[in-house]
This record gives structure tokens, C-alpha cells and sequence, in this order.
């Protein structure tokens, strides 16, 4: 590729003030020297700028705005309510709770509660999930309608990869982030901590976390990125959710629902007393999917279930993933997982 | 984390629905472009300012509500896509104008730069309808709403590389379309002198 080559592959993103510092300073400085270069960059912003210019290409009606201006003036309520809604938790696993009226208002009216729920109980993360929602290979066929709390998942997911969800709390210490949920949730968390777990290369990296609303709860929500690839866990009661929805599998009696919200691959279940949401745009499927994160050579009971058996109250254990053919394995990571006093498996 | 948590999440939120509808016709626009369908545009723009503003005390006080919104937006259209089992509808867009923007009676400039630029819009917005849909959505966002290449990645959930080369062929289609229009325009100006 000779320099002009270089500099038309550029031109876009020149325009688009999307180039580095030091990349526009070849990039100028060459259009300094090359007048052909120079000429088609002009016709090109030419373009681009008559394309802005013409904007905006539609104009809201008027009615319309009245209308959205009156219910900006109502807080974001609607003026009537709607015959039959329900209540929050009931609306929130209503079939059609997505284009219900009644959704809107209770979904958020849930997400915005900032109170606290100050019951005591105890939680695991089990992050090494990740890896099993691509045991089944291709996609899975959609059986029902996702869980509430699988579409908050995802709705956390979007809205922190379009940076309008901040995290309260920054590190890529687990035991930092762990900490820091004492007390913001009902349950204590316990975050794997890679290295410990593992010694072997760092496949991901946990980023933060953070205190979302769901059924009037805070529930624990986790970042994690893996080849700048962002992975969200959230984590909250089964008393506040229950999976549902999408493909389900049994494995060593954990139900898992395997599902495809807004292009995010999620997956849910429930264990001992939580419910998760693991979500995620990773590509792959099928076994290699399996691979990139459960690369450990003592994964082997994973892929085949957990091997978990009982614990007893405030006892930790560990869930170890497995995959079994391609390629030597490294194992994602592992999971402490404390149970509430006097909570029964 | 209560009592002033609370009020300054009101206070946040009342802010942020105020200043929500600074993006109206942004995010009407971009309803346009995601059904294709100006009555069905209006629905989903509702829905989405519904929902925004019952989530508002959400929000942190840096954030980036515009992007924020059309994420919303956007979702919402998905899961009402999904919600019916079926794709997109690719319908003719309605040639309405909206009574709200009078084009020509603007005192402040030439009544026939004004009428060009109607001229031109309506041919931008026609070639902007007639690029798929993965193509269309980015090159309004990038092109028309101003979003970076990573914002316009958080709204449509795709990874920037996704993004670029979309915006790439979109724009290479829409010169294409309107470069086709210019032609058509230079023949019939020709043959108006010619006559």
C-alpha cells in the first residue's frame, strides 16, 4: 500500500474526526504534499457537509410534541391508566410487559428506586458460566418470552456499553469490588479472583460494578470485559427473580435459560437462593465457544454440570468448568460462594 | 443513600426530561428511519420518551442523554420487531410535511435558498430511505446526528469495526443515489436550454 493508498483508507475517518493525534499529523502532512489527495478529502467533506446540512430530515408533529411535552410535564406519566395494570413484580413477568402501557412506568418507576432493602442474606457470582450458554452450538430456538430480568440484564448491558452506565464503583480488583457491595445489596458477593484461581493467563478482567433496581431491589451488577469484548453479570435474589424464558437446560439440576435479547446472548438460572444474568455479544458458537472461557485444564466437570453438591450455610466451594476436546484448556475462574445463615440448599 | 440520594435523583431526572426534548425531532428522525413508517414513527417516539422519562433519575449527571435515548429508542423497536415476528416493514415513507416548520417564511434568509435546500433535503432524505436498513441507521447517526463511531457502537450494539464499514457502504450507496439525482437534474436542465 503506498502512502496515497494509506491516506484514502484514512480519509473517512479524518473527516469524522476520528483519528488519533498522531495520525492526523501524518495524515495532514501528507495532504500538505499531495494535491490529488488533497482534492478528493475536499470532495469528500463537500459531500458529507451537504448530507449535514440537510438535516434534519423530519420534523416531529406538533400534536406530538404537545403530547410528549405534557408528559414530560407529568413526571413521565402517562394520563391515563390503563385498565387491568398490574402490579410492579406481576407486570414485570406479564408476557406482554415489553409493549404493555403499564410496563413503561412500573420498569422504571422500579429502576429509579433508590431506597434500600436492608434484609440480610448471602450470594456466589458464578461467572464462569459464561462458556456453558454456547454448549448447545447453534443458536438456540426461543421457547418463551425472556425473563424481566433477563431484559434488565441486557438493558444494563447497552446502556453501559453506550457509556450511560456509569459504574459506582472501579477496579479490576475482585476483592475491591466485592467489598464495595457490602451493604449497597441485600446479599454479600463474593467475586473470583482469577489469578488466585488459576495462575494461568488472565482471560478476562473484571472492570467495576454497580447497584441496579429491579422489583423494587437493588441487584448487583457486575463488568467484565474479555478481548475488549464488554460481559455483564447481574446478580439478585430468586425471591425478587426468576429465570425464564428462551431454551432451557437442565444441568445437575440447575435450570439454565438460553437466550438472544436485543443481539446479546444472555443466559439465567437460579442456585441457591440467587438468580444471574450473564450477558454478552461474544461471536463464537458452539465447543470453541466453550473455549473462550472455560480454557482450563481442570475444567472437566463443568461441561457435564456443575459439581457443586450440598453446602452448608456461610461454607464456600467451588464450581469448576470443563471442555474436553480442541485444545488444552485454562479454567475461567472460580466462585465462593457463601449461603445465608440458615438458608437450605 | 435515602433522603438526599432521592431528591437529587429528582432533581437529575427533572433536568434531564427538560432537556430530553432538545432531541424530539433528532429522535423522530431516527424513529423515521428505524420503521420507515411516519405514523409508526410516532408511536415508537412516545414510547420511547415514556419510558426515558420514567427512567431519568437513572442517570448520572455527566450522562450522555441523546445517545442515552436512542438506545432506548432503539430497543424498543427491536423488541416490538420481535414482539410480531417478523422483520422490519419496508413501507413508502409518506411525503407529509410537518406543520410545524413553515420552509418559506423565514425572514432571515432568501425565501429561494430556502426552497433549494427543501429540494435537497427531500432528495437526502429519499436516497436516505433507500439504503438498507443496517446502512441507513448508522449514516443517520453518524451523518446526520453527529454521534462517534463508538457511540453510534453503544446504540446499535455492534462492535466499531461493524459500525465503520456500514457507515463506509452506506455513504457510498447515498452517493451513488444522489449522484444519479444530480444527473438526472443536469440531462433535464440540458434539455429545458435545449428547447
Amino acid at each position: 500500500m503506498n502512502e496515497c493508498d494509506y491516506i484514502e483508507s484514512r480519509r473517512s475517518f479524518y473527516l469524522d474526526d476520528e483519528l488519533r493525534a498522531d495520525e492526523r499529523v501524518v495524515f495532514e502532512e501528507h495532504l500538505d504534499r499531495c494535491q490529488s489527495c488533497r482534492d478528493e478529502v475536499t470532495e469528500e467533506r463537500q459531500f458529507l457537509e451537504g448530507l449535514r446540512q440537510a438535516g434534519p430530515l423530519y420534523e416531529a408533529p406538533v400534536e406530538l410534541r404537545r403530547r410528549i411535552e405534557e408528559i414530560a410535564s407529568r413526571g413521565g406519566l402517562r394520563d391515563v391508566t390503563p385498565v387491568g395494570t398490574e402490579s410492579p413484580s406481576h407486570s414485570l413477568r406479564s408476557q406482554s410487559w415489553l409493549l404493555g402501557s403499564g410496563f413503561a412506568r412500573s420498569w422504571f418507576a422500579r429502576l429509579g428506586r433508590i431506597e434500600r432493602v436492608a434484609s440480610l442474606s448471602a450470594i456466589g457470582i458464578l461467572v464462569a458460566l459464561l462458556g456453558i450458554y454456547y454448549l448447545r452450538g447453534a443458536e438456540p430456538p426461543l421457547t418463551g418470552v425472556p425473563s424481566g430480568f433477563a431484559k434488565l440484564a441486557v438493558e444494563a448491558h447497552q446502556q453501559h456499553l453506550g457509556g450511560e452506565l456509569s459504574l459506582e464503583i472501579s477496579s479490576t480488583s475482585p476483592e475491591v469490588v466485592s467489598d464495595w457491595f457490602s451493604g449497597q445489596v441485600s446479599f454479600s458477593v463474593k467475586l473470583p479472583n482469577y489469578q488466585e484461581a488459576s495462575g494461568q493467563d488472565q482471560l478476562y478482567q473484571i472492570e467495576g460494578g454497580r447497584v441496579v433496581q429491579f422489583n423494587n431491589d437493588p441487584a448487583a451488577y457486575v463488568s467484565y470485559q474479555m478481548d475488549k469484548q464488554p460481559i455483564s453479570l447481574l446478580v439478585t435474589t430468586d425471591s425478587v427473580a426468576a429465570p425464564s424464558g428462551g431454551e432451557e437446560v437442565v444441568s445437575k439440576g440447575i435450570t439454565f435459560h438460553y437466550d438472544t435479547i436485543d443481539g446479546f446472548k444472555v443466559i439465567t438460572w437460579s442456585d441457591r437462593g440467587l438468580t444471574y444474568a450473564l450477558v454478552s455479544n461474544l461471536k463464537e458458537r458452539g465447543q470453541q465457544s466453550c473455549l473462550v472461557c472455560h480454557q482450563g485444564t481442570r475444567d472437566k466437570d463443568f461441561l457435564e454440570g456443575f459439581n457443586a453438591g450440598a453446602s452448608a450455610p456461610g461454607q464456600s466451594y467451588r464450581i469448576w468448568s470443563s471442555a474436553t476436546t480442541v485444545r488444552p484448556l485454562r479454567r475461567f475462574g472460580w466462585v465462593r460462594i457463601r449461603l445465608p445463615n440458615g438458608a437450605s440448599d | 443513600m435515602a433522603g438526599d440520594g432521592v431528591s437529587e435523583a429528582k432533581t437529575i431526572g427533572s433536568y434531564y426530561r427538560e432537556t430530553a426534548l432538545d432531541h424530539l425531532d433528532a429522535l423522530y428522525g431516527f424513529a423515521v428511519t428505524l420503521t420507515a413508517d411516519q405514523i409508526e414513527a410516532q408511536d415508537l417516539l412516545q414510547e420511547t420518551y415514556l419510558r426515558a422519562f420514567g427512567a431519568c433519575e437513572l442517570l448520572m449527571p455527566d450522562s450522555n442523554l441523546k445517545a442515552w435515548l436512542f438506545v432506548i429508542m432503539r430497543n424498543i423497536w427491536l423488541n416490538q420487531i420481535r414482539h410480531r415476528r417478523s422483520g422490519p416493514e419496508f413501507v413508502e415513507i409518506e411525503e407529509q410535511e410537518s406543520p410545524r416548520t413553515p420552509w418559506l417564511e423565514s425572514g432571515t434568509e432568501d425565501p429561494l435558498k430556502l426552497l433549494l435546500k427543501k429540494v435537497e433535503r427531500e432528495r437526502v432524505r429519499d436516497a436516505i430511505a433507500q439504503l438498507p436498513q443496517p446502512y441507513r441507521e448508522v449514516v443517520v447517526l453518524r451523518d446526520l446526528e453527529g454521534f462517534t463511531y463508538q457511540q453510534i457502537a453503544g446504540i446499535i450494539g455492534c462492535p466499531t469495526g461493524t459500525v465503520m464499514s456500514r457507515l463506509a457502504r452506506g455513504r457510498e450507496k447515498l452517493r451513488l443515489l444522489l449522484a444519479r439525482w444530480k444527473l438526472e437534474v443536469m440531462s433535464k436542465a440540458t434539455a429545458n436550454k435545449e428547447l
